[in-house]
């Protein structure tokens, strides 16, 4: 503890040093530059013959005061394409109604059904302002609002991280509350009830919107382990409240031979309507030389029965003196299926909830990529990452297997 | 430390300004050059690696032909050294007098137990009070221009070398032109006027290494600096880990120990670079209370914690 206030000593010491050099200095002028801080990527994601999405997203940040940042974050999803609507693949072709009830399409016999009425634009604008609380405690705090035509998410969260054990141990815990609102095309289906097979047959529905509330916890830790390694663990829990249902999903119905029943083949998918999810993660980060190893591993699980495990590598090779740079990326998930997924269903044994949506069945999917950084300078990067992911069944889930392409273009730049 | 018998000197041309680069005293450094005359840049390119080689080679505590190897082994004998040579110890008897002890260019000798690679073990008590010994300006004899040191005493001007080189280079070149030149030595840097048409230089402040881990990219903190001295004291990758603490690698000359919460560095802006350089020097061995030693000297400072 320091007793006694320090003391100007500058006066003399300008003296002093003007002697040893016999004067050069007159003045100093120096200020901090606090130049705008711009992200930008351009993301392409095709699966085949399936999804296509583009999304440009935009992020500045700057520094309003001492340690002190405000940021913002426009994000624009456009996506086109055809997705799984639920149904089997049957020997003969199969008609279903589009949401809206006004329109037909067609699945040829012994292709995967897919909604081809999907396309969608999303824009999603965040916020965030990083303050100091203290000399060793930080907050950001943050919101978020997203919209598209069926769907509309508002949110807000905060973020508290400590440093402690001389900056050797940071202390996270975040809190999150978001509210969804949905409003399918047609209105919102009734649960289970059968989908209308003609163009402007009438579907049971329950109103025209429905919401959803989430919150969200993390604890987390990070640790500096070397001068050259870093270990972070995280725990989330989230709670979702509301309508969890995906409201253009469907599953078939089969009779006793197997064979789609004759009456109302189809009926729409219904989900709890709560969920808790939680997380493990753990990351590792360790420098060699120049070049940087990231390896994690995040084990999920929640009440639905689903349970994961995410292994994700990437590896930056430093070139040229750090001018540019090749991060290879391995990502491998395997998920195991939610208590009430089901490929189909059987005539006269409708279970009280039920989803055949993929992404909620038994499934693996594995990424491999890589980027390409080019330092420009102080205040130039630019990237490109290419990426292929391979979704597959596993056990003996039936539903196809796909494939999709990820490309990414970032540039960032100071201004 | 091995310096190349004939370093060579590299010539960029920018927009606007010309870069001259070369290695001296363990770092590299250039000069920015705001003038369209290459044989101008080239001239003074020369002429500050010169200079920066001259002074490494006078005062580098490694090498085995100069002054201070000389007094580092006169054995307790009388050392008469030359006017440059004794204003530099004037203006470090002084440094130790205003800063009560905690500038001393006797402390290079603790080094021999804090060998800040990350990984040596902590040292024990007794040899830091053996080493502390042979540590204290007040032990030497300094009457100008004879110099006694105790047998097992060194002395080491490190502390001030490089920032005193940009000094001496920022008056030779302001001697040949009147353009903007900012001369940087690792980061110990002086602009000698302000740039055509309201620019200035600009300088990134680098972050931390864990911060670079936890962050994918950080963005450095950027100075723009217009006439003056700008000096850094610190660097993050410097330290011992040891149970579980960290031991950074600014010993306070008095106890023979690192000093408890210094920044991980400061950057100090003053009239020469030589002042900035023992005004962060001197905020460092403040420990936590850096920033406030800092406010109080009424100088543009910025602190990496």
């Amino acid at each position: 503890m320091q007793l006694k206030k320090p003391k100007p000593i500058r006066r003399l010491l300008t003296a002093a040093t003007s002697t040893l050099l016999a004067g050069t200095a007159q003045q100093v002028v120096a200020a901090e530059k606090t130049p705008w801080q711009v992200d930008s990527a351009f993301l392409y994601y095709s699966e085949q013959d399936r999804v296509t999405v583009y999304e440009p997203v935009v992020a500045v940040r700057q520094e309003t005061g001492d340690d002190e940042f405000v940021g913002m974050r426009l994000v624009l999803d456009s996506m086109t394409g055809a997705s799984p609507n639920g149904a089997i693949p049957t020997d003969s072709p199969q008609t279903f109604t589009s949401p809206s009830g006004v329109s037909t399409y067609t699945t040829p016999a012994g292709e995967t059904p897919l909604d081809s009425s999907f396309h969608d634009t999303r824009a999603a604008i965040s916020a965030d302002w990083e303050m100091p609380l203290d000399e060793r405690l930080k907050a950001v705090f943050g919101g978020n609002f997203s919209r598209e035509y069926d769907y509309t998410s508002l949110g807000v969260d905060a973020t508290f991280s400590w440093d402690l054990n001389q900056r050797n141990t940071t202390l996270t815990t975040g809190l999150s509350m978001s509210q969804d609102q949905i409003n399918p095309v047609g209105g919102v289906p009734t649960g289970l009830s059968p989908v209308p097979t003609t163009a402007g047959g009438q579907k049971s529905t329950e109103g025209d919107s429905e919401t959803k509330d989430i919150s969200g916890l993390l604890l987390g830790m990070t640790q500096v382990i070397g001068p050259k390694t870093l270990l972070q663990v995280n725990y989330t829990f989230a709670d979702e409240q509301g309508y969890l249902t995906d409201p253009y999903k469907l599953l078939s119905v089969l009779d006793n031979s197997g064979q789609l029943r004759a009456s109302d083949p189809y009926v729409y998918e219904k989900r709890p309507d709560s969920r808790q999810r939680q997380a493990l993660y753990v990351k590792g980060v360790h420098q060699f030389g120049a070049d940087v190893l990231h390896a994690s591993y995040r084990y999920y699980w929640d009440d639905w029965g689903v349970t994961s495990h995410t292994y994700d590598l990437h590896y930056r090779y430093e070139l040229a003196g750090g001018r540019h740079y090749l991060q290879p990326h391995l990502r491998y998930y395997l998920q195991n299926k939610a208590d009430f997924y089901h490929y189909s269903l059987e005539d006269n044994n409708i279970p009280a909830y039920a989803s055949a949506d993929y992404r909620l069945g038994d499934m693996s999917t594995t990424t491999i990529g890589l980027k390409y950084g080019l330092v420009l300078g102080e205040s130039h990067e630019f990237g490109a990452r290419l990426e292929s992911m391979q979704q597959k069944a596993e056990g003996d889930a039936p539903f196809e297997d796909n494939t999709a392409v990820i490309f990414q273009l970032n540039y960032s730049f100071l201004f | 430390m091995v310096v190349a018998t004939e370093p060579s000197l590299l010539l960029e041309r920018h927009d606007g300004y010309f870069c001259s680069r070369f290695h001296a005293m363990a770092s590299p450094c250039e000069l920015l050059i705001e003038t369209t005359d290459q044989a101008l840049a080239e001239h003074l390119g020369r002429l500050a690696r010169d200079e920066a080689l001259r002074i490494e080679h006078k005062f580098s505590r490694y090498r085995d032909d100069n002054i201070i190897f000389q007094i580092n082994h006169s054995h307790g004998q009388a050392v008469a050294v030359d006017e440059e040579t004794a204003d530099l110890l004037d203006y470090a008897k002084f440094c130790y007098e205003l800063s009560d002890g905690m500038f001393d260019i006797t402390s290079g000798v603790l080094g021999k137990a804090w060998r800040f690679d990350g990984h040596t073990a902590v040292p024990d008590e007794v040899t830091i009070e053996q080493l502390l010994n042979h540590v204290g300006w007040q032990k030497l004899n300094w009457s100008r221009p004879q110099l006694i040191l105790r047998e097992g005493m060194q002395i080491d001007l490190g502390g001030i070398g490089k920032e005193y080189a940009v000094d001496r280079v920022a008056g030779l070149v302001q001697a040949q032109t009147d353009c903007s030149v900012l001369i940087n030595f690792g980061g110990d840097l002086f602009s000698t006027r302000a740039r055509q048409a309201g620019k200035a230089w600009q300088i990134g402040i680098e972050q931390p290494d864990y911060d670079k881990l936890h962050k994918q990219a950080v963005a450095n903190k950027l100075i723009e600096i217009t006439t003056g001295g700008l000096a850094t004291s610190g660097d993050a990758r410097r330290h011992i880990i040891k149970d579980g603490k960290r031991y950074g690698h600014i010993l306070n000359p008095k106890t023979g120990w690192p000093v408890h919460g210094a920044p991980c560095s400061v950057t100090v802006a003053a009239v020469s670079c030589t002042e900035a350089g023992i005004l962060a020097t001197l905020a460092m061995l403040q420990g936590e209370h850096a920033e406030d030693f800092l406010v109080t000297q009424d100088v543009p400072y910025w602190v990496v914690r």
